[in-house]
């Protein structure tokens, strides 16, 4: 056991707060012991802060200053109407849903049997424990913080039969209590080979105290499936959001991830993508949205290590007020991933004084034949577009919001589900129809 | 271009191994004792006869080096550095006297004619024109004709050996000297600027740096002169064992303009060698400074044995309103490189410029940049950065870009490319951009690929052989760069990145 120092408040109060509950975390023996080394590693880390290269520009030390009491294993009792109320947009989803109140499943909201698709509790089932995850982000102390507490989640098998595309699955986490508190939430989701999912992961408050979540999930997808991933934060004024998705890609596999920030507080996204398998086709985008103090972060490894891969990442960030986005992108190239074909993408439009914008784009290739690219952007609205949309008779806030608006929704396109894309579509125009 | 032929047959006359600077003068010299402690500093300072302040400047830096620990971040690979295990001060023992060049050891100048730089110099030395006559590469075009001639301080191992046409330039009022001269002989100006852009404690090479320095050029344009020609600086590390410190400091006053060569070699050793220059640009209102470098240390052998470590930090600072300061670098030697020329533009409407061309190839490892600091507002930057990795070396381009609250109206744009040369290298882009105000725009563009096979077959079956085509093609690549550079350069570097990629096909 290795004894270090806890340095902040916040961190003290963490181990203080493990002892008390982690006999009441779901998992004995094995996964108890588990959970424990997660703790230790931990510890020895403490949260990330700005010295650290991958937490630079989002020291989580300073924004995690009190970390509140963990949520209950139990989930509440919430009242239905309640949560279509409050999920806006994304209730009209026909969907399979599997819906997690405060961190806890709870069964009455979910869909009973979902075809092709064999569910657990993370609860219930032997805990995934950081080895499942990849190397890269089992280096985050973030995910052994996640390990460490990790009350539920989802554990999903998608079945290989195509006959089933067209899948859609709605994950929801909502955050219901009226006290701080803290919630932690790990999936495992296994696709099969040559199988076709839907996933949508959504993260809304119903509650109005702040709160303070970590979400992990592994993915893996057999050779040749194709899954579209998707996720939603809308945890309005949260204190912080913490997200680490670790992804594995089969050969084949076509992949398409986005993520979509609308929520607000300190928020973190890490993406990890391996591709150990030929030919596979990923890409990852997302739009952040900022305003007051936001502190929006999204950091991307994508790792190349077999051949005739091709990667995208196309990331845009709305900031107004004193809202601050980060965008670290990295895409690393084995010797062996020849002929990969990597392009990355991240601008940002920035609408008042004050926002920050930092954005690292990283090549590191170690192979010859290959076509990688970035490319980044920082800038306010464009006068002569403004010029031209106001000499076409169009107001200025009117014209403001039009040009706004066409920024943001351009990254929507990477969303293939009609559905799925309209939702998101609201979700960005009621965040910017709130100060525009 | 006769100029450039010669320069061409010189460089196949210097006919030996891939390093064609791989050549050791024996020429007897004053070395202090291996280590470095306080004793070393004030050795230092007392050979130089430096005023008291200088002394007390330097071991304050070097208290500050004690407390500091060596960088890791860069993503270059290499033994630690036994910093006891090196000479500080290394002096070719001919340096009290010569006024001019027909008084240098012979020997020494053998050296600079084996080193084929300065061309023009030479063409004086050998009495094919005399001095102030234009030179055949003068009349190529018009422009040239006015800047032909170039003024070249030769640093020795540690010791500013011989400074040319310094008579010449007085009369313009430009001071070109060594900066130990300038320490005595205009300590207002050294004191004032020395350590303003590079602070002691800037990081560990410049803190030792500071500490240790034996020498280096000085030069300070006055008030609204363009310096009448080109100025140039040698560098020469000769010595077993020895570390060379210089220390570059160039002020342009108000509305005055610079051109600013350097150029570098060592002989080939086994063992590393250690560089770690500071170099100091300050542009006042509306002055403008030309940095050009071709830095071409041993940079190893194929195996990466020996060569030379490299951890400079330039800085430029353009302090005056609308001035500009520009760096144009061609990096083809070192083993390791660490390098970031930057510029904080403080000055409104200040402009700074980043042209490079890295090329690594055997073992070597490059991490090199440039940092672009907006504070002032209407200030505007280029980068253009072209790496090129062969064999198993590494090459990384590693930069930032950053606008500060104030700095509205801030503009950058950044272009880096890399060119791979076979699987075993690797190629890596390291770009930071913070924009801290809205009104900043900067856009960020980075491409990584490899020559593409119908552009080396359609070389190959114009009867070129793979090499050449490799050349000409990343000729082609790094045009942008070698457009910048000044003619005196230019055909040397197009040589320079044919031998440099010697090797690297097949």
């Amino acid at each position: 056991m290795i004894v270090t120092l806890m340095k902040t408040e916040a961190e003290e109060a963490l181990a203080r707060q493990f002892a008390a509950v982690a006999s009441s975390l779901p998992g004995t023996g094995v996964a108890a012991a588990r959970r424990a080394a997660a703790m230790d590693r931990f510890r020895e880390t403490g949260l990330p802060h700005r010295r650290i290269e991958e937490f630079k520009y989002s020291d989580v030390r300073s924004a995690l200053k009190t970390a509140f009491a963990p949520a209950d294993v139990q989930a509440p009792i919430v009242d239905a109407n309640a949560i279509e109320a409050a999920l806006g947009p994304v209730a009209s989803l026909d969907a399979d849903r599997l819906v997690f109140v405060d961190g806890a499943f709870v069964q009455s909201l979910s869909s009973s049997e979902i075809a092709g698709v064999t569910f657990r509790r993370f609860a219930t089932g032997q805990p995934t424990d950081d080895a499942a995850f990849s190397a890269i982000a089992g280096a985050n102390p973030l995910l052994a913080l996640n390990e460490a507490f990790a009350s539920d989640g989802a554990v999903i098998s998608v079945d290989g039969a195509r006959k089933l595309a067209g899948r859609l699955l709605v994950i929801l986490y909502l955050h219901t209590a009226r006290e701080p508190r803290r919630v932690t939430t790990r999936n495992l989701i296994e696709v099969a080979a040559n199988a076709r999912i839907d996933l949508v992961e959504v993260h809304a408050r119903i509650g109005t105290a702040a709160v303070q979540t970590s979400t992990a999930t592994r993915l893996v997808a057999g050779d040749g499936a194709e899954v579209a991933h998707i996720k939603i934060d809308r945890e309005i004024s949260a204190a912080t959001h913490l997200s680490l998705w670790d992804l594995e890609l089969g050969a084949a596999t076509v992949y398409r991830g986005f993520q979509l920030t609308a929520g607000a507080g300190f928020v973190r996204n890490d993406i990890v993508a391996r591709l150990p398998g030929a030919d596979a086709k990923f890409d990852v985008s997302g739009l952040m949205l900022g305003r007051g103090d936001d502190h929006v972060d999204t950091t991307l490894v994508v790792d190349h290590i077999a051949t005739g891969c091709e990667s995208r990442e196309l990331f845009k960030a709305v900031l107004d007020d004193r809202a601050r986005a980060v965008f670290q992108g990295k895409v690393i190239v084995a010797p062996e991933a020849q002929k990969t074909d990597g392009k990355q993408m991240s601008q940002a439009l920035l609408l008042a004084d004050d926002v920050e914008f930092y954005s690292k784009p990283e090549l590191e290739i170690y192979a010859d034949d290959v076509a990688c690219g970035h490319g980044a952007t920082a800038a306010e609205l464009d006068e002569s577009m403004l010029f031209y949309l106001r000499s076409r008779g169009i107001g200025l806030a009117e014209a403001r919001s039009l040009l706004i608006e066409s920024f943001a929704l351009e990254t929507l396109e990477k969303i293939e589900n009609d559905d799925i894309r309209a939702v998101a579509r609201s979700v960005v125009i009621t965040w910017l129809g709130a100060d525009l | 271009m006769p100029a450039v032929r010669e320069t061409v047959e010189q460089v196949h006359a210097l006919d030996v191994d891939k390093y064609k600077y791989g050549f050791e003068t024996t020429i007897e010299s004053v070395k202090a004792p291996k280590g470095l402690n306080e004793d070393i500093v004030r050795f230092i300072s007392a050979k130089k006869s430096e005023p008291e302040w200088m002394l007390a400047w330097r071991l304050d830096a070097f208290e500050r080096w004690l407390a500091m620990t060596e960088p890791t971040w860069a993503k270059v690979d290499y033994p630690k550095i036994d910093f006891q295990d090196l000479h500080y001060y290394s002096a070719p023992k001919s340096t009290e006297g010569p006024k001019s060049l027909d008084e240098v050891d012979p020997e020494l100048l053998a050296t600079y004619a084996k080193l084929g730089i300065p061309l023009k110099e030479q063409e004086i030395l050998a009495g094919v024109r005399k001095q102030g006559e234009p030179s055949g590469l003068d009349q190529a075009d018009g422009y040239q004709s006015m800047a032909g001639r170039v003024a070249v301080d030769a640093v020795f191992d540690s010791v500013s050996v011989v400074t040319t046409f310094r008579k010449e330039l007085a009369k313009a009022g430009v001071i070109f000297c060594s900066i130990s001269e300038a320490m005595r002989e205009h300590p207002e100006l050294v004191r004032k600027y020395l350590g303003s852009v590079v602070p002691q404690s800037d990081n560990y090479y410049a803190a030792l740096n500071s500490a240790v320095f034996s020498d280096g050029s000085f030069v300070y344009i006055p008030e609204g002169v363009r310096c009448p020609m080109e100025l140039s600086t040698y560098f020469r590390i000769n010595e077993r064992n020895t570390g060379q410190f210089e220390r570059t400091l160039i002020i342009a006053d108000k509305g005055s303009y610079v051109s600013y060569l350097e150029g570098c070699t060592a002989p080939m050793r086994d063992e590393n060698q250690l560089h770690a220059a500071v170099v100091e640009l300050i542009a006042l209102d509306d002055a403008e400074i030309k940095y050009s470098t071709v830095q071409n240390w041993y940079p190893g052998d194929k195996n990466g044995k020996g060569g030379v470590y490299n951890f400079v930090t330039k800085r430029g600072d353009c302090r005056g309103r609308n001035s500009k300061i520009s760096w144009t670098q061609v990096e083809t030697g070192s083993a390791i490189t660490w390098k970031y020329p930057s510029c904080i533009l403080r000055g409104d409407g200040s402009r700074g410029e980043f042209y490079s061309i890295a090329i690594s190839n055997g073992r070597q490892q490059v991490d090199s940049g440039t940092k672009m600091i907006h504070l002032g507002r209407n200030t505007s930057s280029r980068i253009i950065s072209k790496g090129i990795a062969a064999g198993h070396s590494q090459n990384t381009y590693r930069g930032l870009v950053s606008a500060h609250r104030k700095a509205t109206n801030a503009r950058n744009f950044t272009n880096c490319d890399s060119l791979l040369i076979g699987n075993r290298c690797g190629a890596h882009t390291v770009p930071y951009l913070e924009a801290k105000n809205s009104s900043a725009h900067f856009e960020h563009e980075a491409t990584t690929s490899k020559i593409s096979d119908d552009k080396l077959f359609y070389c190959r079956q114009r009867g070129l052989s793979d090499e050449e085509a490799v050349a000409l093609i990343v000729n082609g690549f790094v045009r942008d760069v070698l457009q910048q550079l000044p003619m005196e350069f230019m055909a040397e570097t197009q040589k320079l990145i044919g031998i440099s990629l010697e090797g690297s096909v097949g």
